[in-house]
């Protein structure tokens, strides 16, 4: 097991620059997640680690060893692909064993631990099977098993869930928290998917442009989001922004306000309009509520099942300590609702 | 897509289909009910839809009188030879196109496939004093070199575009896992690519098997000389025409490429790849 150390890393690809400056601590065992939009830069940083592609510069250390000259296999590092990367021509149990094989362990010790993490994952009827022959949720546990067998110090994960249907990936989601207390390993994974991030993660890492936002717990970026960006990303449906010259309770400074749907109340004095449309979800309802001198319409969250009629002239209002603030940077200013999350 | 349901539309359809199947396949069938008329009843003024007689005489005298079964051997050495040559040079040359980025790649490439607009006659013209020069005229050997010279700037484009479908994960995840580039390529990359491989090993073997010009140019012995030349001059020169020996000598010539196309078309099957990526 190991902690791994990012250092002014950047990574250009031709003119491109695709990661700027990243410093990144992430401890012994720790399960971090990568979110950002398409395209910031998160599977790069991901091959980085994993040794697929060279850094530009910057410093990369896996335990105390600085590796960006060692070549992948030697990194003790195993990645699951988001395609999973099956080789199709041999059987679950060749895929898994294939590193082993490689590195010259003996038949019996493959044996062993293949069979090993194929129970882990509930796979080992499956072994015998090619990848064709295999649902995409068996796939996926085969390109984790092929990762456990190699018992490495760190996982990483691009996106494995982005490629099962939601029930799927509700089970597996619960899978992986499940293995992440089981083998303790350091892990890093990388997915769009708010619920995932928020549920598996003991420290999210927001990126965006090939920077890193911010880093921190969950409930830390929900709460004390560093920056309007932040503030977005985390949580769905996401974050409402008015200047802040709508609002009378802004404090003094702010450019922006920003206020969650889950914290906006219809019907209690503050801002007047008039709801554009409601989608029901069974649980919530969530109203879009378009304001005077607002481009996006205020999307407000209801409890339980209640449609409302369109057209329909309302208040929105707010507790006092639901405001979040911004300056005209984007960064937030400390307010009430900085609270710092505990 | 062609809808099928009406019975105007299955007449049209079946009326075309048996028009094309006619053009392609009546030739085929002249030739075989020729190779096993008599002499007597292939000049007939009116010929035979289905053979009055039937006779073997053909076949005989094709096999055990002519050249036939020293030409077939030829070609066979020759085209698998040359064909073996061809997919494994233009495997290694395909490969290193498509996943590999080195500078001059491009032209390399498109010089190479620059090759294929020439006229296949007008290079013969520049062969013919190269090979006169190396000592390469009149030898099976050259022969062969003129067949790969020819056939691999195809073969090799129709395995790059192959490899470079082959999904960038995969390599990466058999790196990751401790494969050198050369074991990749061994295993895992060879073993799904037998479809295409074996599809560029028929497209070069026919290539050479199919040849007349070159082999009638370059080959002066008989004993050296492969089949496409070797049945011109047996059977149709100009002191005689023996039809009824030039179709059977044919069958038997084409037989090799048919048997070969049946046997290896189970590998044309697509999907070997599936499950890889998805
Ligand atoms: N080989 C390459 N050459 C040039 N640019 C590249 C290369 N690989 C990635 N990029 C660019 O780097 C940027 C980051 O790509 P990356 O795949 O890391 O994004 P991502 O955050 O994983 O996005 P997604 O969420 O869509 O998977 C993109 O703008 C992409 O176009
Ligand atoms: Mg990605």
């Amino acid at each position: 097991m190991a902690n791994l150390k990012i250092a002014g890393l950047c990574k250009d690809y031709g003119p491109v620059e695709v990661l700027k400056n990243i410093d990144l601590d992430i401890k012994d065992g720790e399960f971090v997640v990568f979110v950002g939009p398409s395209g910031c830069g998160k599977s790069t940083l991901l091959r980085m680690i994993c040794g697929l592609d060279e850094v530009t510069s910057g410093a990369l250390a896996i335990g105390d060893q600085i590796v960006n000259d060692v070549p992948s296999s030697k990194r003790g590092i195993a990645m699951v692909f988001q395609s999973y990367a099956l080789y199709p021509h041999m059987s679950v149990a060749k895929n898994m064993g294939y590193a082993l094989r490689l590195a010259g362990e003996d038949a019996s010790e493959i044996d062993r631990r293949v069979k090993a993490a194929a129970e882990i994952l509930k796979i080992d009827h499956l072994l015998d099977r090619k990848p064709r022959q295999l649902s995409g949720g068996q796939r996926q546990r085969v390109a984790i098993g092929r990762a456990i067998v190699r018992e490495p110090e760190v996982f990483l994960f691009d996106e494995p869930l982005s490629n099962l249907d939601a029930a799927l990936r509700v089970d597996m989601r619960m899978e992986f928290a499940r293995l992440k207390k089981r083998l303790g390993t350091t892990m890093i994974y990388v997915t769009h998917d708010q619920v995932e991030a928020m549920t598996l993660a003991d420290k999210i890492v927001v990126m965006n442009a090939g920077r890193v936002e911010q880093v921190g717990a969950p409930i830390e970026l929900y709460h004390a989001p560093m920056n309007r960006f932040v503030a977005e990303f985390i949580g769905s449906p996401r974050m409402n922004i008015l200047p802040a010259g709508l609002v009378a309770d802004a404090p003094a400074g702010a450019d922006t306000v920003g206020l969650r749907p889950e914290q906006l109340v219809l019907g209690e004095a503050g801002l007047r309009g008039k709801v554009l449309t409601t989608e029901r979800l069974g649980s919530d309802t969530f109203a879009y509520v378009e304001i005077d001198g607002l481009e996006r319409p205020l999307v407000v969250r209801k409890g339980g099942d209640e449609a409302l009629a369109s057209g329909l002239d309302v208040t929105v209002g707010w507790g006092a300590d639901a405001l979040y603030a911004f300056d005209a940077e984007g960064r937030a200013l400390q307010v009430a609702p900085l609270k710092a999350a505990s | 897509m062609l809808d099928l349901s009406t019975w105007q539309a299955k007449t049209v359809f079946t009326a075309l289909a048996v028009l094309i199947g006619f053009f392609l396949f009546f030739p085929v069938y002249w030739l075989v009910i020729s190779s096993v008329k008599p002499d007597h009843e292939l000049y007939l003024l009116s010929p035979t839809i289905w053979p009055n007689e039937f006779t073997l005489k053909h076949f005989k005298t094709a096999l055990f009188e002519g050249g036939l079964p020293l030409h077939l051997t030829n070609s066979l050495i020759v085209s698998l030879s040359s064909a073996a040559i061809n997919a494994t040079l233009a495997v290694y040359a395909g490969y290193s196109f498509a996943k590999y980025r080195y500078f001059g790649r491009k032209p390399v490439m498109l010089f190479m496939l620059s090759a294929q607009m020439f006229p296949f006659g007008l290079l013969l013209i520049t062969i013919y004093p190269m090979f006169t020069d190396w000592g390469l005229l009149d030898s099976r050997f050259g022969l062969m070199v003129s067949y790969i010279v020819f056939a691999l700037p195809v073969a090799t484009y129709m395995l790059y575009s192959y490899f470079s479908q082959v999904p960038n994960e995969l390599i990466e995840a058999a790196r990751a896992d401790g494969a050198s580039d050369l074991r990749i390529f061994h295993t895992i990359v060879l073993p799904i690519s037998v479809p295409p491989i074996v599809t560029v090993f028929l497209y070069s073997f026919m290539w050479s098997w199919n040849d007349l010009l070159y082999s009638l140019t370059l080959i002066v012995s008989d004993d050296k000389r492969t089949v496409g030349p070797g049945l011109l001059l047996n059977y149709l020169n100009e002191s005689n025409a023996d039809w009824g020996g030039a179709m059977a000598a044919s069958l038997m010539a084409a037989a090799p490429v048919v048997i070969g196309f049946m046997a290896l078309q189970r590998f044309f099957i697509q999907g070997v790849t599936a499950g890889a990526v998805k």
